[in-house]
């Protein structure tokens, strides 16, 4: 198989595609965070290829642009990130849903969380008789 | 005819529609929520989808192998790329996420360098896999929440979510398909009536960039002893050096005469491409490219000097020295920048340093000033006012 244009641009699609879903769909900002990177990813990879096609450099110069706005947008969202941290003590985007649109009811989550498994303490299995209190010892501790 | 025969347009149409369904599918079994997940089915999903989309792949664009390393090396990054992306949006944890993600970054690095890209590489591992990650890392240690949360273990609406991003995906995939058939129909087919990848011919065969390369070094040479030709003599020497130099790139470049442009190799090698007819299914354009060469040839043959010009300057009097080294330094110039083009130049860092600083300098002190207001704003928003509690 000879690469060509087309292979680079159906995988740029199909990264860009992976990291809607994942914006769409998740909850945690840092993971919607990491997702819409995902996204730019896909874009770079269109540029890069283009660049390659044409034979000029222009595509890999707008690539560069894309770290350096991902390098701002980084830095900008882990400030705002830690903001609502402390805020709310959850990184949880539905927690700030009263920023929603008007006219749009709020979303509830129905099911319950699953309980944490809490590991049982060790228990010993007694062994050899019981010992008889005596008339010294008063308590056991 | 069979009842089931379909169109190449509709069966493109139906493996990309059956690898976004599967797709979603898929995500929808694997999106974590609180009553537990479908793990295997979802990843079996996964999986056969992206069976289906190399599928779509490869009997879409793709050929039997001439190049068995580089396509190898595509669809290990292109899976790496796509395999980690889906852990990334199917993780519960988000610093496994994170992890997910630096691993992405990797196979698109991969994928750069398959298209000529080292210093972008270099540059994405650097910034996403090394500064961006971290910086995240910390901020999820930060945020460390023990047990099931509200965040991590809930999605919103998977089936519509993933409805939405893989109908997109799959829409930007026709439309892909689509215009590859356009422009499929305009290139050359062997005899069996298969695309044409072989390696197209290069702009600048190596004899026209050593003939380019001596007729620079040459020029280097006679500016340089211009100021010691002092008798009319020497300076009659000297013309004759820069026509000597000239002579060099004057077949590749081809020359003026008497007003009229006598082609170079480079043009006659274009017209031998029919204009705007079949081309190489190959990844890049062999005709836009030499077009681009020519267009550098003509600079270089609008430059050159001609033997009157050089003796008018030269021999007289007061010989204009100064004239003539400025007009060979642009000429060298000139002639330079017809070496590098052709293809992407090998010095790819220098290159892109020549480009961002030359072409885009004001988008690249806008790109700098932005980062200082990045970096003022995300401390001003991220200091905490009052008392630290």
């Amino acid at each position: 198989m000879t690469l060509s244009l087309w292979h680079f641009l159906a995988v740029g699609a199909a990264v860009f595609g992976v990291g809607l879903v994942g914006f769409l769909t998740r909850r945690n900002l840092i993971t919607m965070f990491l997702c819409a990177e995902l996204m730019l990813q896909g874009v770079a990879i269109n540029l890069v290829a283009f660049a390659r096609y044409h034979g000029n450099l222009q595509g890999q110069v707008f690539v560069m642009f894309i770290l350096a706005v991902a390098a701002c947008e980084a830095g900008v969202a882990l400030a705002l990130f830690l903001n609502l941290y402390r805020k709310r003590r959850s990184l949880d985007s539905s927690d700030w849903q009263e920023l929603r649109e008007l006219g749009v009811p709020a979303a509830t989550d129905t099911e319950p969380l699953p309980k944490p498994v809490v590991e049982p303490d060790p228990v010993l299995t007694p062994a050899g008789a019981r010992p008889e209190p005596t008339a010294e010892e008063v308590a056991r501790v | 005819m069979t009842l089931f025969a379909l169109t190449p347009t509709q069966e493109a149409g139906g493996q990309i529609a059956l690898a976004a369904a599967l797709g979603v599918a898929g995500f929808f079994l694997l999106l974590p929520r609180p009553s537990g997940r479908f793990v295997p089915g979802g990843i079996a999903a996964l999986l056969a989808a992206a069976v289906v989309f190399g599928s779509f792949l490869y009997r879409r664009f793709g050929q039997p192998m001439p190049n068995v390393i580089e396509s190898a090396l595509f669809w290990m990054f292109s899976a790496g790329a796509l395999v980690f992306g889906c852990v990334l949006v199917a993780q519960k944890n988000p610093a496994r996420g994170a992890i997910a993600f630096a691993f992405v970054i990797l196979s698109t690095c991969g994928l750069f360098l398959l298209c000529a890209a080292p210093m972008l590489m270099a540059a994405t591992i650097i910034i996403y896999a090394g500064a961006i990650i971290v910086t995240f890392l910390f901020v999820l240690m930060l945020s460390q929440t023990d047990g099931p949360a509200d965040e991590n273990d809930r999605s919103r609406d998977p089936l519509y979510g993933g409805f939405a991003g893989f109908a997109f995906a799959g829409l930007v995939l026709f439309a892909l398909y689509q215009t590859s058939q356009a422009a499929n129909a305009n290139q050359t087919r062997t005899a069996d009536n298969r695309l044409d990848t072989r390696f197209p011919a290069p702009v600048l065969k190596a004899e026209d960039r050593k003939a380019l390369a001596s007729g620079l070094a040459e020029l280097d040479a006679a500016s340089a002893e211009l100021d010691d030709a002092k008798t009319n003599a020497d300076r009659a020497k000297m013309v004759l050096r820069y026509l000597a130099a000239q002579a060099h790139f004057a077949e590749v470049a081809g020359q003026s005469k008497d007003g009229r442009n006598d082609a170079g190799t480079i043009r006659t090698r274009l017209e031998k491409m029919p204009e705007n007819g079949p081309v190489p299914a190959v990844l890049f354009r062999p005709d836009q490219q030499s077009k681009e060469a020519l267009d550098r040839a003509a600079k270089v043959r609008a430059l050159a000097f001609t033997e009157r010009e050089l003796e008018t300057m030269l021999m007289k009097d007061k010989p204009d020295t100064a004239a003539v080294k400025t007009k060979a330094q642009k000429l060298r110039d000139e002639v330079a920048l017809l070496y590098g083009t052709g293809d992407l130049p090998a010095a790819n860092v220098r290159a892109l340093g020549l480009s961002l600083y030359s072409e885009h300098l004001l988008a690249v002190e806008l790109a700098g000033t932005l980062l200082l207001v990045a970096v003022i704003g995300a401390v001003a928003v991220a200091q905490r006012k009052g008392v630290a509690k």
